[in-house]
């Protein structure tokens, strides 16, 4: 079948709304009576709450509510783990960490009462490096851990770690005795920003029998309502969650943050509350990319066949695991240890562990641009050791079809050997370079296109013929909403404009998919199609009694049904709506799109950096990225490209420049100016190559694109790092100063 | 941020009778690029902002004696932009071009930006290589200050409480005179530097010999710093590279620079030799070029 509006690129729905201003945020929610809610945060990494003092500020003109842990039940939250206290209670754990909370009447006077609560603290020792946190007798960040809502005793207790994961295959010793070869290296990896343009915002309003409204940048608003009757003791029907435009995501907008204070304080006021962090405070106390160490081990022949690896993954938690959800609230990404290689004997071995830092939660693709990162520094390092061509050691142990995943995950249809190829071919790989300095890398890998729960959507059709899709899906930017109407209009053959979205709210549906791990393309898009298919054929029935024949004859072509024998007879599809509708009322199908299981068809991702290095400053020019990926069906090409580039641009960013810098666990790039993201002169011409195979698993074949840019770029650039001057830095960011003293001190050695 | 009395004098004498009555707690706002984000994270707490912007005669560029005449109202969109100035002293709007972004450009002003004092700021190290004065008038009077004398400290200048900077005034080039101004961006090109460096070359007759040069470097002090040890190892000598080198090692030695996010106190130091080397490299180019055009070349931000 051809396709002609899916495939075709389209414009966002939204679009002009966003750039007209038009479209609301949270911060923009206005409602009568509405208040400023803000919180005091501690200065201290770990202290002991002696006492807190809020009198003087309760006196402050315009302040209608203080609340301290004091005030509050003792109830902790998280999306998995219930650890972190909605305001601290008994102590502090981060710098940042909510000690009190005001509403007032307007952000002036809420912020002189927080000036004016004063705090006692004693001081605790604290621990800041996960390594050192892990060892006996470290002091303890939880001490009542075990007694925590939804904590899974791990294996073994280890000082700090709440969770441990372990993937095993083979025979781990005997693996390394066949190696002609043993290398084991260890990286490191910063704590990381998602950046997005939008804070955390929350408004919440309670009426006088408890029931609440919500709005928030929140992308899960049926797991908030569910989270928030679960962890605020409400009926679940009590909790009504509208749904506003999310000002970005990238993983970082699926956690309570600060709607249950906000709830609080709302109460506690009895008037709506609206809270907006600011970006100092996102920065503080967000919920970042993890920092990690990853200490890879592998066993290898002589002919650059991998035999064995053994692999700890440790991520940094911070102070909670609050903002994990999985029964385990641990990242992923470690089951990327070993990366798209046939290892018959592996290992792995991953830890969450606490420290008195800010907590961390999901960044897309949660844990993978870490692990992928040392994965991939590690096997050019194998290759060097070996003398091999870095492209050929990869193409020699690639994952083949029907290979097992750590996790026991089957891979079908595996296309990493074509899209490893032709990212080379594109990036001319064995040419030679332009010059001194300039260096190659690549990095691969892959992801799965995500699901879990299930999706809903309603498509109506008014006697006009104008259609509308219905879904309680909220845009965090994706323009998930333009590919919903994009597959409505391919199967009821109308123009896109002739449908429009309508986004619901919590009480639209039971429950719906959430974005993240790519997939409400797949989930979002299968209840649309089949919605709109069900529609087509219901349609065609009315069509086939104006025509008179069977619906079985009829089919429906540029918006028009017609008799499968020829076209001596057509109907507009607007004039089928309209006599439909007359006949049997509303013209209204609903479909349910229930998640079983994950397909084993992944999409890989090739990229290839080429970089340049000033020797005299360290400074690392990135010349050009190749980025090749496994496609299936594109749906819309524009935001396609969008996922790509972004993504791209993010992996960028985390490769050379952004870190969360801490000292003694507290946040010191407190705003934009020194959280440095990559502008858009700091881009390099970047090539993209679709190696096309319509096998995936989405509507109309289609593969995920959401995380595919982004998980190896890094590593692509370390490599091209190594290549360019024969130094390894095995600590992200690849900032000019460590590149500088790395070559001064490979010129001192030599 | 707190709510603040807002005035907008017309002439310099209003000025002055609105700061005479509220005095310590007005601040002077131009185009407010720096002050208005440290009034909303509290760090200033004015109770009345005197707007320069309706005040007639601070803003524009001449040319009088030979000598740019600033206005400390005029954009650094317009110093960038200026046909005068990027025929008289390309450098300065070249350095100008460099500051933030187009946005805060259009808004932040010469002697606003002056006044703010942020060590890490592009235009001080071009003006002190270029020998520029601020003007500064108050009740009783004007006085000249050489920009290399103007700040004291982080964010502390020489300005009493009652002056305001009217002008900047920056001298001719004497012949056979060229410059540069390198800004060292290794984390991405919309930041403050991690080192800066300007340098003026003067040559004798011959091109052969530095007959005077004038090196200031910025992000790597409390203040904008002149390197005058390293301006003296080339006074008078001949134009070879090795005395280029030198003049960086004493570079490296008159910085004093901290630890932050754009690089450590040791990287500084050692990245201030080679901007300094390297600005003076591309001063020197300049004298390659015969009557050349104002820089044209892309914003590579001294990388090279």
């Amino acid at each position: 079948m051809k396709l002609k509006i899916v495939g075709s690129p389209t414009e966002r729905i939204e679009g002009p709304e966003k750039v007209g201003g038009q479209t609301l945020y949270t911060a923009d929610i206005k409602l009568p009576s509405i208040i400023w809610g803000k919180c005091l945060r501690s200065p201290f990494s770990h202290a002991r709450i002696v006492r807190v003092n809020t009198e003087k500020a309760k006196k402050v003109k315009g302040v209608l509510a203080v609340l301290t842990g004091a005030d509050l039940p003792p109830f902790r939250v998280g999306l998995s783990l219930q650890d972190i206290p909605i305001v601290a209670q008994g102590k502090v754990r981060f710098v940042g960490e909510k000690v009190a909370a005001v509403a007032a009447e307007d952000l002036n006077a809420a912020e002189e009462a927080l000036s004016l609560i004063e705090v006692d603290y004693e001081d605790l020792p604290a621990v800041f490096d996960p390594k050192k946190a892990m060892e006996p007798g470290a002091s303890l960040v939880h001490e009542e851990l075990p007694s925590y809502k939804g904590f899974h005793r791990p294996a073994e207790m280890i000082p700090n770690v709440f969770a441990i994961q372990n993937w095993t295959a083979g025979d781990l010793s005997s693996g390394f005795k066949e190696a002609d070869l043993v290398l084991e290296h260890t990286f490191h990896t910063q704590l990381a920003h998602q950046a997005y343009l939008e804070p955390h915002a929350a408004v919440v309003a309670v009426d006088g029998s408890d029931r609440i409204q919500v709005w928030a940048s929140c992308k899960a608003p049926f797991r908030l309502k569910e989270q928030l009757a679960k962890q605020l003791s409400l009926p679940k029907d009590h909790i009504r969650v509208h749904i506003v435009a999310v000002g970005g995501d990238f993983g970082g907008k699926g956690s309570l943050m600060d709607i249950p204070i906000c709830y609080h304080l709302a109460k506690a006021a009895e008037r709506p509350v609206k809270m907006v962090m600011t970006y100092a405070e996102e920065l503080t106390a967000g919920d970042p990319r993890h920092p990690s160490v990853v200490r890879l081990k592998s066993g290898v022949k002589k002919d650059g066949t991998l035999v064995a690896r053994e692999a700890e993954v440790i991520f940094n938690s911070g102070a909670y695991a609050a903002f994990k959800p999985g029964e385990i609230p641990n990242l992923g990404g470690a089951t990327h240890a070993t990366g798209v290689y046939r290892i018959l004997n592996y290992a792995i071995r991953s830890y969450g562990v606490y420290t008195n830092t800010v907590p961390c939660g999901y960044y897309r693709a949660p844990g993978q641009p870490q692990v992928v990162f040392a994965v991939e520094s590690h096997t050019d390092l194998i290759a060097k050791e070996l003398g091999m061509d870095p492209l050929d050691l990869r193409l020699r142990n690639l994952l083949r079809d029907g290979d097992k995943l750590p996790g026991g995950r089957g891979v079908e249809k595996v296309r990493c050997r074509e899209t490893l190829e032709a990212a080379a071919k594109k990036a001319g790989w064995k040419k030679p370079k332009a010059g001194k300095n300039i260096g190659r890398g690549i990095g691969v890998s892959f992801r799965h296109v995500g699901g879990s729960g299930e999706a809903n959507a309603e498509i109506s059709v008014a006697p006009d013929g104008k259609v509308t899709i219905l879904t309680a899906v909220p845009d965090t930017g994706t323009g998930t909403h333009t590919l919903l109407q994009q597959i409505a209009a391919e199967v009821l053959t109308i123009p896109p404009s002739d449908i429009r979205a309508e986004i619901g709210d919590t009480e639209t549906f039971e429950t719906d998919a959430a974005p993240g791990g790519s997939k409400i393309t797949s989930m979002s898009g299968q209840a649309v199609l089949e919605a709109a298919q069900e529609m087509r054929e219901r349609m065609k029935t009315t069509a086939a009694s104006l025509l008179g024949c069977n619906a079985s004859d009829i089919k429906l072509e540029k918006g028009r049904f017609m008799t499968a024998r020829g076209a001596k007879r057509a109907l507009a599809f607007a004039e089928v709506a309209r006599q439909a509708s007359k006949e049997n009322g509303d013209l209204r199908v609903r479909k349910i799109f229930q998640f079983k299981s994950r397909s084993p068809v992944a999409a890989f991702v090739a990229q290839i950096a080429e970089v340049e290095v000033d020797r005299e400053t360290g400074f690392l020019t990135v010349r050009r990225i190749v980025t090749s990926h496994d496609v299936g069906t594109v749906i819309n090409p524009l935001t396609h490209q969008g996922q790509i580039e972004g993504g791209v641009i993010q992996g960028l960013g985390y490769a050379t420049m952004e870190e969360v810098v801490t000292e003694s666990g507290k946040v010191v790039t407190a705003n934009l100016g020194d959280y440095r993201i990559p502008c858009i002169q700091d881009l390099p011409p970047l090539q993209t190559v679709l190696v096309e195979d319509p096998a995936g698993p989405g509507p109309f074949a289609a593969k995920q694109i959401g995380e595919n840019g982004i998980i190896a770029t890094a590593a692509a650039i370390a490599n091209a790092l190594g290549d360019a001057i024969g130094v390894r830095i095995s600590d992200l960011p690849l900032t000019a100063e460590k590149i500088y003293f790395a070559l001064k001190s490979s010129r001192s050695a030599a | 941020m707190q709510p603040f009395e807002y005035r907008t004098p017309k002439n310099l004498k209003e000025v002055q009778q609105e700061l005479k009555q509220f005095g310590a707690d007005a601040k002077l706002v131009a185009g407010g690029t720096a002050l208005i984000i440290m009034m909303k994270q509290r760090l200033v707490r004015p109770t009345c902002l005197i707007s320069l912007s309706s005040v007639r005669g601070l803003a524009g560029i001449a040319e009088k004696n030979g000598a740019l005449r600033i206005g400390g109202s005029t954009t650094h969109r317009e110093v960038e932009t200026s046909s005068l100035v990027r025929r008289r002293l390309p450098l300065l709007a070249e350095t100008y071009r460099h500051v933030a972004t187009i946005r805060v450009r259009n808004m932040a002003t010469v002697g606003g930006g002056l006044a703010h004092a942020d060590p890490n700021q592009d235009p001080p190290p071009t003006l002190i290589a270029l020998g520029a004065s601020v003007k500064a008038s108050s009740a009783g009077g004007s006085r000249m200050i050489p920009v290399e004398e103007f700040f004291t400290d982080y964010y502390e200048t020489v300005l009493k409480p009652d002056e305001v900077i009217t002008e900047v005034s920056v001298p001719r080039l004497p012949p056979n005179s060229a410059g540069a101004f390198l800004k060292f961006l290794p984390r991405t090109a919309d930041d403050y530097a991690t080192v800066s460096a300007a340098a003026v070359v003067t040559l004798d007759r011959s091109k052969k010999i530095f007959s005077d040069v004038r090196i200031a470097l910025g992000s790597v002090g409390t203040t904008p710093i002149r390197a005058r040890e390293a301006e003296a190892v080339l006074r008078g000598q001949p134009v070879k590279a090795e005395a280029l080198r030198a003049a960086a090692e004493k570079a490296k030695q008159a910085v004093d620079p901290i630890s932050d996010f754009r690089g450590s106190a040791a990287y500084k130091r050692e990245m201030a030799g080679v901007f300094v080397r390297r600005a003076l490299e591309k001063a020197l180019e300049g004298f390659k070029r015969v009557k050349s055009a104002p820089s044209r070349q892309s914003k590579r931000r001294g990388r090279r």
